[in-house]
């Protein structure tokens, strides 16, 4: 297996490029997501230091319709709480929308709702 | 005063996405695609676990059948992903649908470097204090990614709509 490393070697025109600041709005306190979990399974996004956050917003708006104010607040809630639920449903429901956040990267899990 | 050049420009009018990188940056996409690639079918380097999590957090018999499940099905939508970034690389500008698979391919080449890099938290990454190359290609698929993001920011009214 190669080594990625070795793919920028000579690559001196990364060093002229730089990483823009990423406007974090800090959530209200006790503030809610509003995800509606009155459904057996819920479907957790953890949170982890290599997703961008504008990444996990863009994947929440793309695979659930939802809007940008909304998936924002997720993708905080999933920054500075370490979790969001961030859909509900049947089983079968919460599996293929885990497995979907998977393929775009996201750590999901999915767990019974001990709240319904 | 130099004017910035994006990696990526959207076009809503023509549901399209303008690539502006230049031949060299192309060439490295697709050399590390190329070696993305070799580690999905060789599937034994333990970076790649991140691109398979698990699904239940409390039950290994369940995720094990999710993982049966789903397994194979995550592999091919990769592969696939890498096929169409491979095939559109020198193209100046390519569909949205095309641009989704670079964005998947780009993110899943910033988990297994990062998973690599052991990234925290905590680390700020700074042009200026990178030593190794590693890191540079982490920081600059970041800066793709985000604007890849931004680029195809104007599809996300679409989904909303439906």
């Amino acid at each position: 297996m190669g080594d990625f490393g070795e793919v920028v070697a000579h690559c001196s025109w990364i060093e002229m490029m730089s990483l823009s600041p990423i406007e974090i709005v800090e959530p209200a306190v006790g503030e809610s997501s509003e995800v509606k979990h009155d459904q057996p399974w819920i479907v957790i996004v953890w949170n982890d230091p290599i997703n961008l956050m504008s990444y996990v917003s863009f994947v929440l708006q793309k695979l659930f319709g939802y809007s940008k104010e909304k998936a924002d607040k997720l993708m905080l809630e999933v920054h500075h709480q370490g979790r969001a639920v961030v859909s509900a449903g049947n089983r079968e429901r919460a599996e293929f929308d885990v497995f979907r956040l998977h393929g775009h990267g996201l750590w999901a899990t999915m767990e019974k709702d001990s709240s319904s | 005063m130099s004017e910035v050049v994006h990696a990526f420009l959207g076009r809503p009018d023509l549901k399209q996405v303008e690539i502006r990188l230049d031949n060299e940056s192309r060439e490295v996409l697709l050399e590390l695609v190329k070696q993305f690639r070799s580690m999905l079918i060789d599937d034994s380097d333990q970076s790649l676990q991140r691109l398979y999590p698990p699904a239940y957090l409390k039950d290994s018999e369940l995720n094990d059948e999710y993982d049966d499940l789903v397994h194979d099905d995550l592999l091919k939508e990769k592969l696939e992903s890498i096929d169409v970034l491979e095939t559109t690389i020198w193209l100046e500008s390519i569909e949205l649908e095309d641009f989704f698979a670079w964005m998947l391919v780009i993110n899943s080449l910033r988990l297994i470097l990062g998973t690599r890099l052991n990234v925290s938290e905590e680390d700020e990454f700074d042009f200026g204090q990178i030593h190794n190359p590693e890191q540079t290609l982490f920081i600059w698929l970041a800066v793709l990614l985000e604007e890849a993001v931004t680029a195809s920011n104007f599809s996300l009214e679409d989904f909303n709509k439906t």
